[in-house]
């Protein structure tokens, strides 16, 4: 099913849908907000039928059983929406330059989308990993111009989204060495340079 | 402005909200729903204008209206310069274009017309904010405001004509002496509104359209708002003050303070002006002939004020903290219903009826305006 | 104030020369008088993504009427956004909006400086509060959007050799105009919005000839009546039946309430009727 919604048009009642992206609740009513696609997604497990049926049933719905409802542009228009990072979002990052305390990126892709505008993170010392948190040393784990993988973990300040590569698929998966060359990772904190065989330091995400 | 931030959590708001949404509402000052900020008033305090005054609420903010008049020579409808003759070629021109056209006559009528009713560039506006450049667009629009009020009805300009080639040049200079710390507008418009009462322009002793000269004496000097007899008793006609009125819930609430207007669901500029209906000439000076000049919305600040979670969705209160399934990037989650007690910045306008309303109050018979333009009567001018 | 950048033009008010038409008929009033019904709104042409580079973007027409003796309104309004602030911003929960409402210097008789006079910026301030409470601002913390609005063509009477100045009416009709074509920017940019906002005018008008009482006029233009003795201009959001920004001026008696409520509820019919174009525009941009 694939209707078009502009801004303010009804979607449906608030009682048989979820919100998604590009809807507004208004008057216990859904209402897109974007010009766009409407799309149903139904819940990801149905929900089963209940065993004893001789109890007491629930029978008001929860909301994560109902379908979400949402507005969307992609598939429509060629023309990208633009996106913002999130809390929980994954995004890939390149290192501007690094403090013994932070590092400082710029986002350059959030979940699939490549973002238009220059958003800006930090990778605080004690967010890059897990344990030993305070053994960390950010010139051990990124150096300027390694793409990262990382999460977002709060919105930060004015500036800066803060990120966290707390985990063992985040990380650096695009590094080069000293001498220029693309190099490839060994094991979880070492990148080596095929050509000069030179060992780095580095936070490397675990590959998929 | 309007958007000026205020500091207050959305706890806070949600509580303030609520208890101005009661019957009768709770103002945090303990004002009812019309009472105005009790404030301090005197005109005539600077010898170098020709009509001046200052007011000064009790939370300290204190607003000085100066009142300057100048002699101009009134540009001609059609060109730029001031030389009388080339004045009189271009009339002359466009009588012959009007000629060919068929009726000369009816442009001639018109161009007097316009000599009559004076010119909206004869009054010059400037307001000053500290804290504020002079381009601000919350400063312009105040300006903007308070001068299309002035401008409305046409009969201030009208007053400032001379003759047809000179023509009083007005400036009114708005200064707000203490940092903002409610929205201006009530201020600067009542102390505006007393230095206009209380200006007076010197009288005119040439006759005809001959180079004006004036009258020494001061104290001859008519007011530019006149009074009833002479100089002593009341203005018979009077310059507009605009009233910033807002609604919370089912009620409206007059003169509200800078926190009261953070949560508000619509804030309108309303002004008024007291003057004789142009229709019907009764000189009935017991009951005002209030007018309604204009009404503008203001931004209210609510828009931009920081939403409050609910428990429902708050994890510090047991919430599923894990929606992580959403992570798609488009995903803005925190669409919810509207819940009791937590604050919610507003969507969206006002119904109609309610700017109808807010509009209604304010002109009604005996209302806060007649209350005001009372309270502004007494204040003793100079 | 002036603009020591560039090269400005003189000083002071400018007249382009008004040459008489041979075919025209020899009209005995400089006054158009008005066809349209009392409650019709002049042709709207609208179209979204007209600038490429911006993230949404709108033109606006309106059809030019009484035979070129008046200039049409033709606006053009880009989107930028939603994008990062400037390091300096405080943090915001909101997107940040701002709005810029400029006169090209061409558009109207009088000559427009490059900066913006305090007409204009008045202008940016309603369209500011009038976007404002249609746009969902909490969706895009931390973000700015940034509506230009270039006034290519006023509204304004062209025949008449008379210098005046920009009158107030013309402006409450331009602001119509940047309601309405502001709207179907954003929504071409996919900024969240409550519903699609649209501008609309109505006037208290007295006109020339009949001694008939005033009557009140859908789109009014200054030209095609003796007087406006009042006029408002409505920002409308449709489903929603809510009115974001509401700018009365003129000189009404206050006991005659009724006669300004008429007003304001005709200035909401001219919104709707801009709406159903702007509806129309949103659905084509779809395909």
């Amino acid at each position: 099913m694939s209707t078009l919604a502009i801004p303010g048009q009804l979607l449906g009642s608030a009682a048989k849908f979820q919100p998604g992206p590009g809807t507004h609740i208004h008057e216990s009513n859904l209402y897109s907000s974007l010009l766009g696609s409407v799309v149903i997604t139904q819940p990801a497990k149905a929900p089963g039928p209940t065993k004893r049926l001789n109890k007491i049933i629930n029978t008001t719905t929860t909301p994560a059983e109902l379908p979400t409802i949402s507005v969307s542009r992609s598939g429509v228009s060629e023309k990208q929406r633009e996106t913002l990072p999130e809390v929980g979002n994954i995004v890939l990052c390149r290192v501007i330059r690094i403090t013994p305390g932070q590092a400082v990126v710029a986002i350059l892709i959030c979940g699939d989308t490549v973002l238009d505008a220059e958003w800006q993170g930090l990778i605080r010392a004690q967010d890059v990993r897990a344990t030993e948190k305070d053994r960390v040393k950010i010139y051990e784990s990124f150096r300027p111009g390694d793409i990262v993988r990382a999460e977002v973990i709060s919105l930060g300040d004015q500036a800066n989204y803060y990120l966290s590569t707390a985990r063992n698929e985040l990380g650096v998966i695009i590094a080069s060495s000293e001498a220029g060359n693309a190099m490839y990772p060994v094991n979880w904190k070492e990148y080596r340079d095929p050509e000069t065989g030179l060992s780095e330091p580095r936070k490397v995400a675990k590959p998929y | 402005m309007a958007s000026t931030q205020t500091l207050l959590s959305p706890a806070e708001l949600a509580y303030l909200h609520s208890s101005l949404s009661l019957t009768p509402p709770i103002r945090p000052d303990g004002r009812s729903s019309t009472q105005f900020r009790p404030l301090v008033a005197e005109t005539g305090i600077l010898p170098g204008t020709n009509g001046s005054a200052r007011i000064c609420f009790a939370d300290g903010t204190e607003a000085i209206v100066g009142v300057k008049a100048e002699v101009e020579r009134t540009k001609s409808a059609l060109t730029t310069t001031e030389d009388e003759t080339v004045h009189r070629l271009e009339g002359e021109f466009v009588e012959g274009l009007a000629g060919a056209g068929g009726n000369s006559a009816g442009n001639i009528d018109e161009e007097d017309n316009d000599g009559l009713e004076g010119q909206n560039e004869w009054v010059e506006l400037s307001v000053e904010i500290p804290g504020y450049r002079d381009d601000d667009s919350g400063t312009v629009f105040l300006s903007a405001l308070l001068t299309e009020a002035l401008l409305a009805d046409g009969n201030l300009t009208k007053k400032l004509r001379i003759n047809t080639r000179f023509h009083w040049k007005l400036y009114l200079d708005i200064l707000l002496i203490s940092p903002p710390l409610s929205y201006p507008l009530p201020l600067l418009s009542l102390t505006t509104h007393l230095a206009l009462l209380s200006t007076r322009l010197p009288r005119l002793k040439s006759e005809g359209d001959e180079d004006p000269f004036f009258d020494d004496d001061w104290a001859a000097a008519p007011y530019l708002y006149p009074r009833e007899n002479g100089t002593s008793g009341k203005a018979t006609l009077r310059p507009p003050i605009s009233l910033l009125v807002m609604a919370v819930g089912n009620n409206i609430i007059f003169d509200p303070a800078k926190e009261e207007l953070a949560v508000a669901d619509v804030a309108l500029a309303v002004s008024i002006g007291d003057g004789k209906d142009n229709n019907s000439n009764a000189m009935d000076t017991d009951t005002r002939n209030l007018r309604l000049l204009s009404v503008r919305t203001i931004d209210p600040p609510s828009r931009l004020t920081p939403p409050g979670v609910p428990n429902a969705t708050n994890t510090a209160y047991g919430a599923a903290a894990g929606t992580t399934a959403q992570k798609q990037p488009e995903a803005r989650a925190a669409e919810s219903e509207a819940v009791e007690g937590v604050w919610k910045p507003p969507r969206g306008g006002a119904k109609p009826l309610v700017m109808a309303a807010l509009v209604q109050k304010v002109l009604e018979k005996g209302g806060v305006t007649d209350e005001v333009l009372d309270a502004l009567d007494a204040v003793e001018l100079e | 104030m002036a603009d020591r950048r560039r090269i400005n033009g003189p000083a002071g008010a400018t007249l382009p020369p008004v040459y008489l038409n041979e075919d025209a008929q020899p009209s005995d009033d400089s006054k158009i008088s008005r066809t349209r019904a009392a409650n019709a709104i002049r042709k709207l042409y609208l179209k979204t993504g007209v600038t490429p580079s911006a993230s949404g973007s709108a033109y606006l027409e309106i059809e030019a009427p009484g035979g070129g003796a008046v200039s049409g309104l033709k606006l053009s309004c880009t989107v930028h956004g939603p994008r990062s602030l400037p390091r300096s911003t405080p943090f915001s929960p909101h997107i940040i909006l701002s709005t810029h409402v400029k006169y090209a210097p061409f558009a109207t008789k009088q000559r427009h400086g490059y900066l913006r006079d305090p007409m204009e910026r008045d202008l940016g301030t309603h369209l500011e509060a009038a976007l404002r409470g249609a746009i969902i601002a909490d969706r895009w913390p931390k973000s700015g959007v940034d509506v230009i609005i270039s006034i290519i063509e006023g509204d304004q009477d062209r025949q008449t050799s008379k210098s005046q100045e920009l009158g107030s009416w013309e402006t409450m009709n331009a602001l119509a105009g940047c309601i309405t074509v502001a709207s179907a920017a954003l929504a071409d940019a996919g900024i969240d919005c409550v519903d699609t906002i649209a501008g609309g005018v109505a006037a208290l008008v007295k006109d020339a000839g009949d001694n008939n009482s005033p009557r009140i006029v859908i789109d009014p233009i200054p030209l095609e009546h003796e007087k406006i003795l009042s006029a408002c201009c409505v920002a409308y959001l449709p489903t929603r039946d809510e009115v974001t920004n509401l700018w009365f001026k003129g000189d009404l008696p206050a006991s005659d309430m009724e006669l300004y409520t008429q007003l304001v509820e005709t200035g909401i019919q001219a919104a709707k009727s801009a709406n159903l174009v702007l509806v129309e525009c949103l659905h084509e941009t779809m395909g």
